[in-house]
């Protein structure tokens, strides 16, 4: 058995809406498998369902091997959890969160202590251990939060969005004890808004909308199926108000997107744009400061699979982002 | 293969043991933690304590009944509030941040979870309705005259209130406010039809026979009787129903809440 997770036509209605449409996926044991999606397009859903929070409506799924209906103790026993809210007890210490955590696992008062001390030290909060963890901050109970999902000798860690609305140092603090878990052996599953993160860090990523699987593969795989999207990024030392206009006037450039100070010009043949930028910025005594070719990013797969572009678009389901 | 057959009996009954023991475990971890983190919130203080302290004041000051004759009926209301408040407290601000999603993904069997919270309840009421029995033997000569009356009436009420509470918080709220409220309206009428206030003999035949349906009316009539009060019913009847409230709440309790999860 290669596959830490296998589902089969899972499928969640909430009354009527179709949260989840009869998804098939495997994650295979030992990777790191980003969930991408816009809101409400079902992937909280799919991991309240594969951890048995939920029941699915129709299908199945299997976590390590085990059913997660019909063996929840078994596959429970497999997995942690990191909610995408950080679901820690705030009136209790540090200390106490884990503690607690060890013994919903029954693991052995030793072990449970043992764990409880590697994994705070492990995420920089050993010292403050005896404090009630109301008093810490969002990053902080985060890490707390991950470190809870750690105690039981998990196989398989599931995130959902963990490092959404951190500051950057506990952003970088989780993403290295993610791969450095990964690398340990321990099989990922994560959501994320943050197409550059699974890019970085996802094996293979799944995209779902709408409650249906878009596609599924390597980031680069995923890229090159929209090869035709090549751009040119460039930014001048200072922009005119009508250069966005200009460029879009300019020959064989197909679309022109203004991304805080640079503008990103698409085109077939970024040769012939590299031409077109140069006599424009010669003919109205512009400085060019920066000048890239850049291949499709994972958002542009988004972008192309989802028609909807993940940081300016309004959730349009939000009732099924449960 | 007789000898195989044995032991493979043996060992799949050593498991079960084994899973009983760790659920049992994982139960008292769960009620140890609802103690330490939930017992001192305001909404437990207020519903648990306050609320029937302050319900005996206001009925027993100015009434001219010997205060060793009034405690049994502190008990039972303290039993009564103390036991049921504490799971519409704890489940819904535990659902409001996702803590009680913690217990639906750990290997244990959500019957594990809601005895733990059961439990939770248990021990608050007895602790606070063992205070005015201290109270009573102490300062105001009551006298323990049945000691057996007495442990069924706390054993039997906190288990049934305490599951009681635990139903009335299957109701998808975020706040305690959202399960108290329904739950007062069940509550506060058997306040008066349980004896508490009037007498059950004082009472017309159709209302003893609804005073017998109510689960506080036997826990005030064992109360008395284990104080040396009496009662209308018998001590028979009274652990019976209240033994049956017992085991309907419970079942119900876990009922209820596999219902709401089959919606999440």
């Amino acid at each position: 058995m290669d596959n830490a997770i296998e589902t089969k036509n899972l499928t969640k209605y909430y009354d009527k809406l179709l949260a989840v449409d009869h998804i098939n996926f495997e994650a295979k044991k030992g990777e790191i498998f980003g969930f991408l999606g816009p809101n409400g397009a079902g992937k909280t859903t799919t991991i309240r369902m594969l951890t048995g929070i939920s029941k699915p409506t129709e299908g199945t799924a299997t976590v390590m091997g085990y059913d997660i209906q019909r063996h929840p103790i078994q596959a429970k026993e497999q997995m942690g959890i990191v909610p995408d809210i950080s679901n820690i007890y705030n009136e209790l210490s540090a200390w106490d969160n884990l503690v607690f955590t060890g013994k919903l696992y029954d693991l052995p008062k030793e072990l449970r202590e043992t764990k409880a001390e590697e994994l705070l030290k492990m995420f920089g909060l050993y010292e403050r251990r005896k404090e009630k963890v109301q008093g810490f901050s969002r990053g902080m109970k985060r890490r707390i939060c991950i470190a809870m999902a750690l105690m039981n000798r998990s196989s398989i860690v599931f995130l959902d969005e963990p490092t959404s609305g951190l500051d950057v140092q506990s952003v970088l603090i989780i993403r290295e004890t993610v791969r450095k878990l990964n690398h340990e052996g321990l099989t990922i599953f994560i959501t994320t808004h943050n197409l550059e993160e699974a890019s970085q860090m996802c094996d293979r990523v799944a995209i779902i909308n709408r409650g249906k699987i878009a596609a599924i593969d390597t980031p680069e795989k995923l890229k090159r199926t929209v090869q035709g999207l090549q751009s040119v990024e460039v930014a001048f030392a200072t922009s005119p108000v009508k250069a966005l206009n200009d460029l879009k006037e300019l020959p064989s450039i197909r679309e022109v997107m203004k991304e805080g100070d640079k503008f990103r010009l698409f085109a077939d043949d970024p040769s012939n744009v590299l031409a077109s930028v140069w006599n424009y910025s010669q003919k109205n005594n512009l400085k060019l400061i920066t000048v890239n070719t850049l291949g499709p990013s994972l958002e542009d797969v988004f972008v192309n699979l989802t028609g909807i572009r993940p940081t300016t678009e309004e959730p349009k389901r939000s009732a099924q982002n449960r | 293969m007789i000898k195989n057959v044995i032991e493979d009996k043996g060992a799949i009954s050593s498991s079960y043991s084994i899973r009983f023991m760790r659920e049992i475990r994982v139960a008292w971890a769960i009620a140890a933690k609802d103690m330490l983190t939930y017992y001192t919130k305001p909404p437990a203080l207020m519903f648990g304590i306050l609320f029937p302290f302050t319900l005996f004041l206001s009925f027993s000051i100015g009434r001219n009944i010997p205060l060793a004759q009034q405690i049994p009926m502190l008990i039972a209301q303290t039993l009564f509030f103390a036991s049921s408040s504490i799971g519409p407290v704890v489940i819904p601000m535990e659902r409001a941040n996702q803590t009680f999603d913690r217990f639906l993904t750990a290997p244990v069997t959500l019957l594990s979870v809601l005895m733990g919270k059961t439990l939770a309840g248990i021990i608050y009421g007895v602790g606070i309705s063992i205070i005015p029995v201290i109270a009573g033997v102490a300062f105001f000569s009551s006298q323990i005259v049945n000691v057996g009356a007495l442990i069924a009436c706390f054993a039997l009420s906190s288990l049934a209130f305490s599951a009681l509470g635990i139903m009335f918080a299957s109701i998808p709220g975020q706040t305690p406010g959202q399960v108290m409220m329904p739950l007062n309206f069940v509550r506060i009428p058997l306040l008066f039809i349980s004896g508490i206030f009037t007498s059950i003999g004082d009472l017309p035949a159709w209302m003893q026979a609804v005073s017998l349906l109510s689960p506080l009316t036997h826990t005030v009539e064992l109360a008395r009787y284990g104080l040396g009060t009496g009662g209308f019913f018998g001590p028979v009847i009274n652990i019976a129903v209240l033994g049956g409230y017992a085991v309907v709440f419970v079942f119900m309790s876990i009922r209820f809440h596999i219902l709401n999860q089959r919606k999440e």
